[in-house]
């Protein structure tokens, strides 16, 4: 995850918020690693739906993932489950 | 695989694994795939695994991007050469090089976790033992990245 996804997934957030919908949840699983492009990809998307009211959760995080959100102390900004109905679950008790 | 002599007076053996990959994001996984074939068979335990593996993506991605400025026709070149008491990676570019000090001086400061960009340098800075850069002119732009084997140690060059 890095690199031209970007536009992609930035471009799909902004597609969401336009729906109304602006509580997401990042499914990771199958995603091999992320770069440092990946994470501020990551970032802008909880910001901005942060900013709109909404919040970003992430879901499937695998260990490669959790040791460079632990790097970057951005594990401190965002929730990861590895049960999607806990995900979802989630949102209500914000 | 090549049978290399390094580190100057020291002559220490080491094998050396070279792979080169175009400038296209699309193969960073052949990086990924031969970078955790080689420090599994090192010894290197799980979490060291993931953090070299972080790093060296990090540095290809940087080689690609800001190096190669994305041109298909210059490639990317990793070197992993590993020693008795650590593992050694060289990432080449073959671009006009770029102001890494620049990014050194503007990696985000952990409060500062909302900021998009500028996190690479730092990553690899805090993955790996030894991270450093050396602009060779006429080339490009070599990253080296050592980490140790566990009960491994660092020796100052």
């Amino acid at each position: 995850m890095g690199g031209p996804d970007a536009d992609t997934f930035r471009g799909r957030v902004y597609e969401l918020i336009e729906e109304g919908r602006k509580r997401a949840i990042v499914n990771l699983r199958g995603v091999n690693w992320v770069n440092s492009t990946g994470v501020g990809i990551l970032i802008s998307a909880y910001t901005t739906l942060r900013k709109n009211g909404g919040d970003l959760k992430l879901l499937h995080v695998s260990d490669r993932i959790q040791s460079i959100l632990y790097v970057t102390k951005l594990n401190l900004i965002f929730e990861c489950f590895d049960d999607e109905d806990e995900a979802v679950a989630s949102f209500k008790k914000d | 695989m090549h049978r290399l002599r390094e580190e100057g007076t020291r002559a220490i053996m080491a094998d050396s694994i070279i792979i080169e990959i175009p400038s296209d994001y699309k193969y960073l996984n052949l990086v990924d795939l031969v970078c955790g074939e080689i420090v599994y068979a090192m010894g290197f335990e799980h979490e060291a695994a993931n953090q070299i593996a972080i790093s060296v993506i990090e540095a290809c991605t940087n080689a690609l991007e800001h190096g190669n400025q994305c041109c298909p026709e210059k490639n990317v070149r990793a070197t992993f050469t590993e020693f008795p008491d650590r593992l050694l990676v060289e990432v080449f570019d073959f671009g006009e090089g770029f102001d890494h000090k620049s990014y050194l001086q503007h990696i985000p400061d952990p409060s500062d976790i909302h900021k998009l960009r500028g996190r690479g340098i730092y990553i690899m800075n805090n993955m790996m033992d030894r991270l450093s850069f050396q602009m060779i002119p006429g080339k490009g732009m070599k990253v080296s990245l050592e980490k140790m084997l566990p009960n491994g140690r660092v020796q100052d060059s």
